[in-house]
């Protein structure tokens, strides 16, 4: 529902607005939806003026076709497939992110959705010298953990510094945050126009159930509508930006026992590729070990699954305990 | 801006009223003066004033101008590094945990009755006011009780042990007139005390929660103790429980987040039963694992008390054990740990406090 | 208003109405029943969960429309709504070349054949019910124009269903105003120029009176679930009044998955024309749907 506004397109103007309104017309789809000839006798307008307008209104608002052979060249110069820093995720993926798409790595507590979050971001702003966009929802981000991963690829700590710097972080904490946080997103990115060296290339929403299982359930459906508009959005971001999105969500039981991706039927529909994390199953292997299993993917077979370790951390650094620190931290 | 009504904080049903009046977006309502809307909507002044607040921009609430704007990964490292952490004593932790328990994040520690979750707690209690010049934090800590677990005597003896280290750790002047003021007297008072009786109460506490954190900027530390007694208690609505619960962990999170301060939760075991075998995993549920940064799960192992990072998005699960003393949360004796091995770096450990064994 | 002359109609206009346009009865007997083709003005609805088959079988469909007769198409043109933003040209493409490999070798002819078919089909892209809506009113004038315009497929058409259910506040009818405005000039499309819809929904409301936990004993047939949980329609009523066919897709059990990682699909056809439900089984390959035998 668009409402009629002088300035909406040219020939309407406040005149013809007031007039319309006494023909019940207040909106766009009214005007469309109307028949023009019947509407130009009721309100004692020009028929002229107001097939023109409703020309012009139908032209902005609806969506415009494009050829299918331009949509498949368009997208074989712009899709870029984005590495996770992880090889068997890679292979997993059919060798990374696609931009335009979602892809969602669902798992448990501690089963590594963050880690790769981590990764994406690392090896998108690291070795790609690209931007990345990372939503946290769930208060996971560690810029300490994102330091290490980077010291494991680089020592030159100014590149560190830099990949750093391409990572902007949104801190977004309920669903309304997040919302705005994605809509000002597509405004900003809209206004800077053609895609540059500067412009976002992974969006990674960490996680999206962290905001939205609260909202659902109970007889409200006012959940549901807020999380549909955080897929339109995400969606809507992918495609006309052409970024690759990844989002974490948390994962459920269904009747049988089996793990399943949260938030429910609706949104399952929502990501393009999906996988799972669980813990390496048997017991004594290391703790960082993790699987990661196909859920759903239009490129590769379901069920395909991969076995990959948390890269480990050195554990001899960052000693900022308290008697250590203590002479450090008599000069400050 | 492309910000809609439908997906702004308002009430449900002034955004019903505003979509169907025609109102879709911010940009329908910029040159809208709210008289005008209260009719053309059909919803009252205040509504209609709200409304205008919340979907313009140049008037969007601090917190959520404060996601809007954003910030470098570096500068959350500098963020980071500035908000420090909080030590347990327990130096093989500390490790573990990369400095101690994190400022400006939630941190979950689970374990069955007499484990010594609320010893941690209390520990962390008295070790967040450890003085700046001794590597502490200088701050204040909220303990939430909801279980009636905490003791003032033991308290008291816990920092009566944090200050006697303390004192055995003065090398220069600064430290010397900063233990001045360091007494048990002074740690007393610099844990505020609440006792909730069931999850309203909770709720209610956690929602007054930032405005006290505004007014006490010292508070850097938030303790829950527990979280699992008030939910598992009289809320028999599982579904109404899990969306309540996530609601708090959210509220929990931004509010760590927003304040930097360290927000730590206690969480009941309860008994799985899969088929084959039983085993104890933290209660409330599954997804509530989500709902802190950190967790920690405290376990026993024959005699030894044993802790376990179980999910963390900056370290490396591990295990160690730790010991519960007279003077509070302390690293079990060497022997153990030499048999688990699970830190190499040992060359730092004796500079930990390592106080076992000089008040007993 | 739709027994209305119209005031102007061009010879092609005109040709189109007459004529009528091409039927996509034989479009694939697989899928639908003996004689229960798609007509000229039907409506076909796709409907299932998420990951069973409905979009791999929509692919498999549009394919066979818009490849040249030559290469064993139906060579019309398709315009293809897309609502869900998860129109995955690659993959059309991917499924398309490797349907002419299977077919006619010569593979210089290949890239033009695949660019030809590209162009008969057309892509929208809609991201309110409101943008659907003057979408297809603004599509009713290019159907006018273009006779060879046979199919329009829409992906899906419960994309906006919780919003505008949100947005309508307590009142049915207010939630449901758009997709009935979409459905009546939908209606006008296919009674008037003879346009075959397809339109994807998808299962999000369980069906609670059905009772789920009966099990069935698995023999060596992959087991399905005969009445799945998600087939309840939630849809306008006007929307359920114009529907001819109804195909509902489910999935074999994941604890049947071969070790090929073959995954049985079924999909059931019902139509107002024909008795009964025609089954049929595929599963899914690199090359898109594979019907299996029997």
């Amino acid at each position: 529902m668009v409402l009629l506004r002088a300035g909406l397109c040219p020939g309407l103007s406040e005149d013809l607005i007031k007039a319309l309104l006494e023909g019940a017309v207040r909106t766009v789809e009214d005007l469309v939806l109307s028949d023009p000839e019947h509407l130009a006798q009721k309100c004692s307008v020009s028929y002229k003026a107001l097939v023109a307008v409703r020309r012009v209104l139908l032209a902005q608002h609806a969506a415009f076709p494009i050829s299918g052979a331009d949509l498949y060249d368009e997208l074989l110069s712009s899709t870029s497939i984005l590495s996770t820093g992880i090889t068997s995720v890679d292979n997993l993926l059919d060798s990374g992110l696609y931009t335009g798409e979602i892809t969602e790595v669902c798992g448990g507590p501690g089963t590594g959705k963050t880690q790769i979050c981590f990764s994406v971001a690392v090896s998108v702003a690291h070795e790609l010298k690209q931007n990345v966009t990372y939503i946290d929802t769930n208060g996971g981000i560690c810029a300490n953990r994102l330091l290490q991963m980077l010291q494991e690829k680089t020592m030159d700590s100014a590149e560190q510094m830099n990949a750093l710097q391409r990572i902007g972080v949104f801190r977004a904490f309920d669903v309304f945050a997040l919302l705005s946080c994605l809509q000002n997103l597509r405004a900003n990115s809209l206004q800077m126009g053609t895609v540059g060296s500067g412009s976002v290339k992974v969006v990674i929403v960490d996680s999206v159930s962290a905001v939205l299982s609260h909202m659902l359930g109970g007889k409200q459906n006012e959940g549901m509508s807020l999380m549909m508009q955080v897929a339109t959005e995400l969606k809507t971001i992918a495609k006309d930006l052409n970024v690759a999105i990844l989002v974490s969500n948390h994962v459920t039981r269904d009747g049988n026992n089996q793990l399943k991706a949260g938030l429910g039927q609706s949104w399952s529909h929502v990501p393009r590729t999906r996988i799972l994390l669980q813990r390496g199953e048997q017991p004594g292997a290391s703790s960082s070990l993790r699987t990661a299993t196909i859920l759903k993917s239009s490129r590769q077979p379901c069920y395909l699954m991969e076995e990959f370790n948390l890269s480990p951390q050195p554990q001899e650094e960052s000693q900022t305990g308290f008697a250590g620190k203590r002479k450090l931290d008599t000069d400050s | 801006m492309i910000r809609t009504v439908s997906g702004s904080p308002l009430a449900p049903s002034v955004k019903v009223k505003l979509i169907n009046a025609g109102f879709q977006t911010a940009a329908d309502l910029t040159e809208v003066q709210s008289l005008q809307l209260c009719k053309a909507a059909g919803i009252s002044q205040e509504e209609a004033d709200e409304a205008l607040q919340t979907l313009h921009d140049h008037s969007l609430p601090l917190q959520q101008r404060a996601a809007v704007q954003g910030l470098t990964a570096l500068d959350l490292l500098h963020q980071e590094e500035s908000w420090g952490n909080i030590v347990t004593f327990c130096s093989e932790l500390d490790n573990v945990l990369g400095g101690g328990v994190p400022v400006g994040n939630t941190t979950e520690i689970c374990g069955v009755p007499g484990i010594g979750k609320t010893q941690l707690c209390m520990q962390l209690a008295v070790d967040v006011q450890i003085p700046v010049c001794f590597g502490g934090l200088g701050g204040e800590a909220m303990f939430i009780d909801t279980e009636g677990g905490f003791v003032v005597q033991r308290l008291v003896g816990v920092a009566k042990a944090a200050v006697e280290h303390c004192a055995a750790l003065v090398e220069d002047e600064e430290q010397r007139s900063a233990l001045e003021s360091f007494t048990v007297e002074k740690i007393l008072s610099g844990v505020f005390l609440v006792r909730c009786q069931d999850h309203v109460e909770l709720l209610a506490e956690l929602h007054l929660l930032p405005d006290f954190l505004r007014t006490h900027p010292q508070v850097r530390l938030v303790l829950i103790d527990s979280v699992a007694s008030p939910f598992r208690q009289d809320l028999h609505d599982l579904s109404q429980r899990t969306r309540l619960l996530h609601g708090l962990a959210q509220h929990l999170t931004h509010l760590s987040a927003q304040h930097g301060t360290a927000v730590v939760l206690t969480n009941q075991m309860t008994t799985k039963v899969s088929p084959g075998h039983t085993h104890l995993v933290p209660a409330l549920g599954e997804t509530w694992g989500h709902a802190a940064t950190q967790r920690l799960i405290l376990h026993w192992e024959g005699a030894q008390r044993f802790a376990t990072l179980n999910k963390s998005s900056s370290r490396k699960d591990a295990t160690v054990p730790y010991n519960i003393t007279v003077d509070g949360f302390r690293d079990a004796s060497i022997s153990v740990s030499s048999v688990l091995s699970h830190s190499p770096a040992a060359g730092s450990h004796s500079k930990r406090p390592r106080t076992e064994n000089q008040h007993t | 208003m739709t027994g209305r002359v119209r005031m102007a109609e061009n010879g092609a206009q005109l040709l189109a109405r007459i004529e009528g346009r091409r039927s996509l009865e034989d479009i694939d007997q697989n899928v639908f029943p003996v004689n229960g083709g798609p007509l000229q003005g039907d409506v076909i609805e796709f409907h299932g969960v998420e990951g069973s088959g409905k979009t791999e079988m929509l692919y498999h469909l549009l394919i066979r429309c818009i490849l040249p007769t030559h290469s064993g198409g139906l060579e019309v043109e398709v315009v293809f709504v897309d609502t869900d933003y998860h129109f995955d040209m690659l993959r059309l493409v991917s499924i398309l070349e490797s349907r002419l490999t299977s077919s006619s070798p010569p593979q210089s002819e290949m890239e033009e054949v695949v660019r030809s078919s590209l162009c008969r089909l057309s892509v929208l892209h809609c991201s309110s019910s409101v943008q659907l809506l003057l979408t297809l009113h603004y599509l009713e004038g290019v159907v006018c124009s273009r006779p060879a315009l046979c199919l329009l497929v829409i992906d899906s058409i419960s994309a906006f269903f919780w919003i505008d259910h949100a947005n309508g506040g307590d009142s049915l009818t207010r939630q449901e105003a758009n997709l009935r405005k979409c459905t009546e000039i939908l209606d006008r499309l296919r009674r008037d120029y003879g346009v075959v819809v397809f339109a994807t929904t998808h299962a999000v409301m369980r069906n609670y009176s059905s009772s789920s936990g009966s099990s069935e004993p698995s023999g060596s047939a992959p087991s399905w679930k005969r009445n799945s949980d998600f087939d309840k329609q939630y849809l306008c009523r006007s929307w359920q009044k114009i529907l001819t066919h109804r195909l509902l897709f489910s999935k074999s059990e994941q604890s049947s998955v071969s070790e090929e990682h073959k995954r049985i699909f079924s999909s059931a056809c019902s139509t107002v024309r024909t008795k009964g439900v025609h089954r049929c089984v595929f599963h899914l390959t690199e090359a898109g749907v594979q019907f299996s035998a029997g």
